[in-house]
């Protein structure tokens, strides 16, 4: 590969700033991040580049035309490279805008350059001038802050904002499921569950996968926004990422959203663990559920549902949750009805059967499927959300005399 | 399948339970020291085992020979479970009713998974230091169960005599220094005997 012509580009950006700038050094270090590294080449020619700048403490080159200096006493800066608490100056493109959440707020929405995207508000009282969405701005003296958790831009009534000419296209990278952090991120991802609205807001929850993992999605009801497609593969590009309680959820209201052909595999989650049944917890063999659409939650033995309170037409289901143990880690476990009937050999009928005619009713069918299972070994396949492994299929691990030679083998030898 | 994110409980989210490790009887037998992690009142009790790995909860396979129920007020039940190893003692108590339950309800010999806590006791200050386990729950297995059980627990013992031989983990160097005249070949020989019983 030829890295003389990124050199080139490099060597010229700080020869204009009077600095000297070896063609030769620039290109072994282009050279050496692509081919020992396996680095893009346009993310390597921004490495050096960046570390030069450094080097030579100039401000960063090739932002842009005639964009070399700051002004207004703020940095310059990528948007990827803002933390919270500075002064900023950025260039980017508006690529979304949302309505505000309050009449304090004149507009919000979010800003992009080539190194990631960041949310911005621009206060009422800061008069700024209404920006369109699609447009590139220059936007000076700006604040960075943080807003629950995640990196905001604050427009007052000291930034000043300049629509440029720039019709750089913005494309992206998605970033893998696993790697997503709280701010905005893409990514590339198969919609592999679609969960019951929780909130008569919502237009539709559910899981997104790729091949590293999953995260769950939610998409709050506004004109303009539509459902996703279970199976469906989308390109996701400013979606919101947000944190609660440790875990991190996409908010695609305000994020660019594509759907493209062909499928993705989904990896994400699927685990597969041997070991020990070790513990079967209460709560497991037949339940009531709550028979209101869209709720389902476990019943108290009154017939009581957290919600909606005595439902005395509820409906029985199966479930087991316990711990499976390989002797070094124990992961909690939940079997669905059809685990749960393929395993024990107990189906819904009759489990039904039991837990209405026996003096100890649904307790019998707990202690019998307890009985079955507990001590023994198993495979569990499944899908790990949370630190639990939601069991697809479940089955008894079986003496396989193979297993037995290795180990016989194993031991016999030096002792 | 869509069970609503709801359903999971999120207090589990960050808690670690203790693996049950796999343990033969002849090795069990040799424990005598035991320590706690942390000052705290409900920190975790582990015996250590002589092939340098913590145990604060067992899981054994293996025919419950002898039951015999104890105590006049606080009734419990005491249980042999033999491996091909040796004998584990088991014990339940009314504080562990569940368990005490499911070992009075089973008739000897059976074979058995227990899932338990091991503990050192002594009978009086001059004798040597006795493992038990507390039974957590026991369930009657079948043979094929048991088998599994010996290869499981024949493999993980041999992990950690490899790891004995060249790990440097805190474990490891605190059971040279407790068990000095144990030789971890003992616990080899061993699991390969326990293998050797079982039928090809």
């Amino acid at each position: 590969m030829d890295f003389s012509e990124a050199a080139e580009r490099i060597s010229r950006k700080f020869s204009k700033e009077g600095q000297p700038a070896d063609k030769t050094k620039i290109e072994g270090k282009l050279k050496r991040l692509v081919q020992e590294f396996g680095v893009q080449p346009s993310e390597a020619e921004r490495s050096v580049t960046n570390e030069l700048a450094k080097e030579y403490n100039v401000p960063l080159p090739g932002a842009g035309p005639g964009t070399g200096k700051s002004s207004g006493g703020t940095e310059e800066k990528k948007i990827a490279e803002a933390s919270p608490g500075e002064w900023v100056t950025f260039e980017g493109k508006v690529v979304a805008l949302s309505a505000p959440a309050s009449p304090a707020i004149a507009q919000s929405g979010i800003l992009a350059d080539e190194s990631g995207a960041i949310r911005f508000v621009a206060w009422a009282k800061a008069n700024a001038p209404a920006m369109t969405e699609g447009s590139w701005y220059r936007i000076e003296s700006g604040v960075v802050d943080e807003y629950k958790g995640v990196a905001n831009l604050k427009i007052h009534s000291g930034t000043t904002i300049k629509e440029i000419s720039e019709d750089r296209t913005l494309i992206p990278t998605p970033i893998p499921v696993a790697d997503l952090h709280p701010g905005i991120g893409g990514v590339r991802a198969k919609v592999v569950q679609e969960w019951e609205a929780s909130h008569e807001r919502m237009l539709q929850s559910g899981l997104l996968g790729d091949e590293t993992g999953t995260i769950k999605f939610v998409i709050w009801k506004e004109p303009g926004r539509e459902k996703l497609e279970v199976g469906g593969v989308y390109n996701i590009f400013y979606a919101q990422v947000d944190e609660f309680n440790g875990r991190l959820s996409l908010n695609l209201n305000g994020a660019t959203v594509l759907q493209e052909e062909g499928d993705i595999p989904v990896s994400g989650g699927e685990a597969e663990f041997t070991g020990a049944l070790v513990h079967v917890a209460p709560g497991s063999g037949i339940i009531k559920r709550c028979p209101v659409e869209g709720c389902n939650r476990a019943l108290s033995r009154q017939n009581y549902c957290p919600v909606h309170e005595i439902q005395p037409k509820f409906v029985y289901d199966l479930r087991i949750k316990g711990w499976l143990d390989d002797g070094e880690k124990t992961h909690s476990i939940l079997l669905q009805r059809d685990a749960v009937e393929a395993l024990t050999g107990i189906d819904l009928a009759a489990a039904q059967e039991i837990a209405e005619n026996n003096p100890l009713g649904m307790d019998e069918v707990f202690l019998q499927m307890r009985d079955k299972v507990l001590g023994r070994y198993v495979t569990c396949k499944g899908r790990e959300i949370d630190n639990r492994l939601l069991v697809n299929t479940c089955e008894p691990k079986k003496f396989e005399s193979a297993e037995h030679t290795n180990l016989l083998n194993r031991a016999g030898g030096a002792s | 399948m869509s069970t609503p994110a709801r359903d999971m409980p999120r207090r589990e989210g960050s808690f670690e339970r203790e693996p049950a490790r796999r343990v033969f009887a002849g090795e069990l037998r040799e424990c005598h020291y035991q320590f706690k992690d942390g000052e705290d009142e409900k920190s975790p009790t582990f015996v250590l085992l002589p092939t340098g790995e913590r145990c604060n909860r067992v899981f054994i396979v293996g025919t419950l020979t002898e039951k015999t129920r104890q105590g006049e007020q606080n009734i419990f039940y005491r249980g042999r479970v033999v491996d091909p190893t040796g004998t584990f003692f088991v014990m339940a108590g009314s504080y562990q009713p569940e368990a005490m339950q499911q070992l009075a309800k089973i008739e000897t010999p059976a074979f058995v998974a227990v899932i338990g806590k091991p503990n050192l006791y002594r009978k009086d200050e001059a004798s040597a230091p006795m493992v038990s386990v507390r039974v957590e729950s026991i369930t009657i297995v079948d043979k094929d169960t048991r088998d599994i059980w010996v290869l499981d627990a024949a493999e993980r013992t041999l992990d950690r005599i490899n790891a004995l031989r060249t790990g440097d983990s805190t474990d490891i160097v605190k059971a040279k220094e407790q068990y000095p005249t144990i030789d971890p070949a003992v616990f080899h020989r061993m699991a390969y005997d326990a293998l050797a019983q079982i039928k090809m």
